[in-house]
């Protein structure tokens, strides 16, 4: 094969999704890899340092978007399951680093090869899964990857590849659900207010699942869900693209 | 130092007047708009009349010699009096308004009162009103039934062949449909402060 | 009162959250028809959004320019650099023409520099001629929206206050009998002002004109019997020339109501004409600074695009939950969170820049483009930089980029967070976790896997 049909592919799986549901990383580390791609996930790797760049902590947001770089480096391609990490590291790079000679070509060149996971698969690779998951689903769009990335139809694309999944209506699909980062601990009373108008909105779609591409919107919404009792299950896309729908959901032991 | 001096001060350092005007002319080449369709401007500006956030009526007659019987018959179909306030027009004075009682004093809760537009704007529905001697302005905002008199042959497609070239009479008023406000729950209310009703009548 | 309080109180107050979603909810919904007619609207918008800052480079010459051609039509410019000045020239006018009344149309500049406060002051009854000014005139409150002043009231309290205060108010309970009661009461009202007081949408270069824009003809009525007009506009507000001003008042009506033009778009040039059969006999333009020129200048120069159009706070999932008064600044929403601190400081302001998703959705309907979550972000790095946010926050982001730069240490403490996480609350959910308490207040917290996906990677999993 040549480099260009199998694609060297750098991993990042995100400091959250690291944390708290590593799920989300082998699914897509499954999904690219059946996508035709080597997959890697390099050592260096911690945290983007989108928390320290919306505090307004330039400094360590600059530190981070460094030692993301160097360790992500020397691959064809950096993939992310997250649209706000992936944003960060193709939008906000580049300008963080623009005035440093050293760096900014560098983070530049990052930019120009990373990919959100699901718009890595669709627009990319061309690939469609060859999963069964029967269920009826909403999609939420993640306001970063929908808006810095235009991340809208690659998700959907994908999802109708999913044998028995019948994606239904959500009301306000783009509407953010309140996360925010470190907003949703900063002003938890409007967050709260805000999710629990998606929430409202999920469990009026009678869907059974709820799918998105950002852990941190999807810990948010199902945490919401869950403290109202809903039955509504939730899961990161990608996990029903490699074939992991039929697992535990977020939240669910197991 | 005074307050001009201090604001102009730190705002030198623009591009030369020349390169600002051809800039400045380079921002408008061929500008997003709606799309008019010029061979039936009078369609296309009656279409946006009618439109529900405009409402308004007309009646298209012939001639001026039309105008005081069309104005007459509006006020017949919507159960007003036969008078009128008309502003000191000589094209207006020419004209025979037996039967109607007219007002040359607008009273502050006047309930018709006449205005000629000078063009129309088939892009919006808009009627432009200029101040003049012969065309006060205030009796387009007192009156409830708005009457305005506009030339067919007086539409233009856009707003910017609206514009006025040379110098600027004291004001003018673009008017696309009536006095209307949202402020209470959202919910849209006619006749706020000003007209209810807008009817034009279309001469040729 | 801090935001975080005002923002609580809004929270309680259900009635607060009905009228706000009734007047931003219709408003949304009218945008995005009248956005999907539009040939192109991306492109109208991007033109929209260089023009402004084809003016905000040049704007020294535009003024000048304005200024000569307002001049040669008859009007009287002023200059005011701070609130207080401008305030001053006003009451000057006023005072000189022996003014007791004067007829008011709705402008936010206005309300940013305090003239309703300095008007009483020099002891000068001010009628508000706009219907939601007149609204919350009568309840004595500062607006909440800058295109719905009163969005924050409901009909009943509409309807309550009219009773008090109005003549002959209302027979029945109808939204447009409270109107009709508004415009008997302030019908004679403003013809017998003595001044006439409005704003300015958008100032005109190339002619001179004033360019004002209102649904209610408002101003229309009352700036013409007054013997004065005085205009208060701030200096962003050029444009080269009538043709741009056609195509920013396209992008404003459709932005702010949905509607293709504003009912009464007016522009004035100047006072009555000597045999002109009505109008004025004076007209002042008082251009103001208040903060605009050091905008320019320290890297909020996108701000000054700003055509006060309302749709990013109609669209805005904090505004429609808080609503405008939690914002405590003339502006609210995003756009307001951006222009307050530049008004009146940060230090006093810094919640707003920080109460903010940074979802997007308010640059993606601004119809002049600003990045308004990147001017935001801006506004953070400041707060930080001068030491304004709280100590927890300092420490909790260091300490995480601390632990992030350094992968073996940051393993060994994500082992450590997954272990203590575990132990505290079993392997589902939480419904509570130390330091977690604005997370888990609302919302349950899920458990983490047994193991990070770097410590279970290098034992060699990759499926």
């Amino acid at each position: 094969m040549t480099p260009a049909s199998s694609p060297r592919v750098a991993l990042f799986v995100t400091c959250l999704v690291d944390l708290i549901r590593p799920r989300i990383g082998f699914a897509a580390l499954r999904a690219l890899e059946a996508a035709g791609c080597e997959v890697v996930a390099p050592e260096g790797q911690t945290c983007c340092g989108q928390p320290a760049l919306n505090s307004g902590d330039r400094d360590s947001a600059v530190a981070l978007a460094k030692s993301t770089i160097a360790a992500l480096e020397g691959h064809d391609h950096v993939v992310v399951p997250s649209g706000s990490c992936a944003a960060t590291i193709r939008e906000h790079y580049p300008e963080l680093l623009a005035d440093d000679p050293d760096w900014r070509e560098r983070a530049v060149g990052l930019a120009e090869r990373t990919w959100e996971v699901l718009a890595y698969l669709d627009e990319v690779r061309g690939w469609r899964p060859d999963t069964v998951c029967a269920a009826t689903a909403v999609y939420h769009d993640s306001c970063s990857g929908l808006r810095e990335l235009g991340i809208k139809t690659q998700p959907r694309r994908l999802l109708a590849g999913v044998d028995g999944l019948a994606l239904v209506p959500l009301a306000g699909e783009e509407t953010c659900c309140g996360f925010g980062g470190t907003f949703c601990v900063k002003y938890p009373a409007i967050s709260n207010a805000i999710v629990e108008e998606k929430a409202d909105a999920i469990e009026a779609s009678g869907a059974e699942l709820l799918l998105a591409g950002d852990l941190g919107c999807l810990m948010n919404m199902a945490g919401k869900l869950h403290r109202r009792g809903s039955k509504v299950r939730a899961f990161h896309a990608v996990e029903l693209l490699a074939g992991m729908g039929d697992g535990s959901a977020i939240g669910e032991e197991g | 130092m005074n307050a001009r001096e201090a604001i102009l001060g730190r705002l030198r350092g623009g591009a030369d007047p020349a390169t600002l005007d051809v800039e400045a002319t380079r921002l408008l080449d061929r500008p997003e708009r709606p799309v008019v369709d010029v061979a039936d401007l009078v369609g296309g500006f009656l279409a946006q009349l009618a439109q529900a956030r405009l409402g308004a009526t007309f009646e298209r007659i012939g001639a001026m010699a039309d105008l005081p019987g069309a104005a007459q018959r509006y006020l017949a179909a919507q159960g007003l009096a036969s008078a009128l306030y008309l502003p000191p027009d000589p094209n207006l004075a020419a004209l025979d308004w037996s039967g109607l009682a007219i007002s040359h004093d607008c009273a502050p809760d006047q309930p018709a009162a006449l205005a000629i537009a000078r063009v129309g704007v088939a892009e919006t529905g808009s009627l432009v009103l200029e101040t003049a001697p012969q065309a006060p302005m205030l009796p387009n905002f007192l009156c409830l039934h708005h009457i305005v008199l506009l030339r067919a042959e007086a539409i233009v497609p856009h707003l910017e062949d609206a514009v006025l070239s040379g110098s600027q009479p004291r004001a003018h008023y673009w008017i696309t449909g009536v006095s209307g406000t949202t402020d209470i729950e959202g919910q849209y209310v006619r006749g706020a402060h000003g007209p209810r009703f807008l009817h034009v009548v279309l001469v040729g | 009162m801090s935001f975080i309080d005002r923002a609580a109180a809004a929270l309680a107050d259900p009635v607060l959250k009905t009228a706000v979603e009734r007047t931003a909810g219709t408003a949304e919904a009218n945008r995005a028809v009248a956005v999907e007619a539009f040939p192109d609207f991306a492109a109208a918008r991007a033109r929209a959004a260089a023009i402004k800052d084809h003016v905000i480079a040049n704007l020294g010459e535009y003024l000048e320019r304005f200024e000569a051609n307002a001049v040669a039509a008859g009007a009287r410019v002023h200059w005011a650099g701070t609130a207080d000045e401008a305030c001053a020239i006003v009451v000057d006018i006023c005072r000189a023409a022996g003014a007791k009344t004067v007829a008011r149309s709705k402008s936010m500049l206005g309300e940013e520099i305090g003239l309703p406060h300095a008007l009483a002051e020099a002891g000068i009854e001010r009628i508000e001629t706009d219907l939601a000014e007149h609204i919350i005139q009568l309840a004595d409150e500062p607006p909440s929206h800058i295109v719905w002043p009163a969005m924050h009231k409901t009909r009943d309290q509409v309807s309550a206050l009219f009773r008090r205060h109005h003549a002959s108010p209302h027979e029945d309970e109808s939204i447009a009998a409270m109107a009709e009661s508004a415009r008997r009461h302030l019908r004679e009202r403003m013809l017998g002002a003595d001044i006439g007081i409005s704003g300015a949408n958008f100032l005109v270069a190339d002619t001179g004109a004033v360019c004002t824009v209102t649904n209610e003809g408002n101003a229309e009525l009352s700036l013409v019997p007054p013997r004065v007009h005085i205009v208060t506009a701030g200096i962003e507000k050029l444009v080269p020339s009538m043709g741009h001003a056609v195509h920013m008042l396209r992008m404003l009506a459709r932005s702010a109501t949905g509607a293709a033009l504003t009912q009464y778009t007016t522009f004035y040039s100047g006072p009555k004409r000597a045999d002109d059969a009505d109008g004025p006999e004076e007209m002042h333009i008082v251009l103001v600074d208040n903060g605009r020129t050091a905008m320019r200048e320290e890297g909020l120069a996108e701000m000054l695009r700003c055509i006060r159009c309302g749709a990013c706070m109609n669209h805005c999932v904090v505004f429609r939950q808080i609503g405008g008064h939690a914002y405590g600044g003339t502006y609210p929403g995003p756009m307001g969170a951006v222009l307050t601190p530049a008004l009146s400081g940060l230090a006093a302001n810094r919640d707003l820049p920080q109460a903010c998703t940074l979802n997007g959705k308010c640059q993606e309907v601004c119809p002049v483009a600003i990045p308004l979550p990147t001017l935001l972000r801006g506004w953070r790095e400041r707060s930080w930089r001068e030491g304004l946010e709280p100590v927890t926050t300092r420490w909790g982001v260091r300490v995480w980029a601390c632990l992030a730069k350094r992968p073996r240490l940051y393993r060994f403490a994500t082992s450590a967070a997954i272990l203590g996480m575990r132990l505290w609350g079993g392997g589902g959910w939480s419904r509570s976790l130390p330091l977690a308490g604005g997370w888990t207040r609302h919302r349950d917290m899920p458990a983490p896997e047994a193991a990070s996906f770097m410590a279970q990677y290098a034992r060699g999993r990759r499926r």
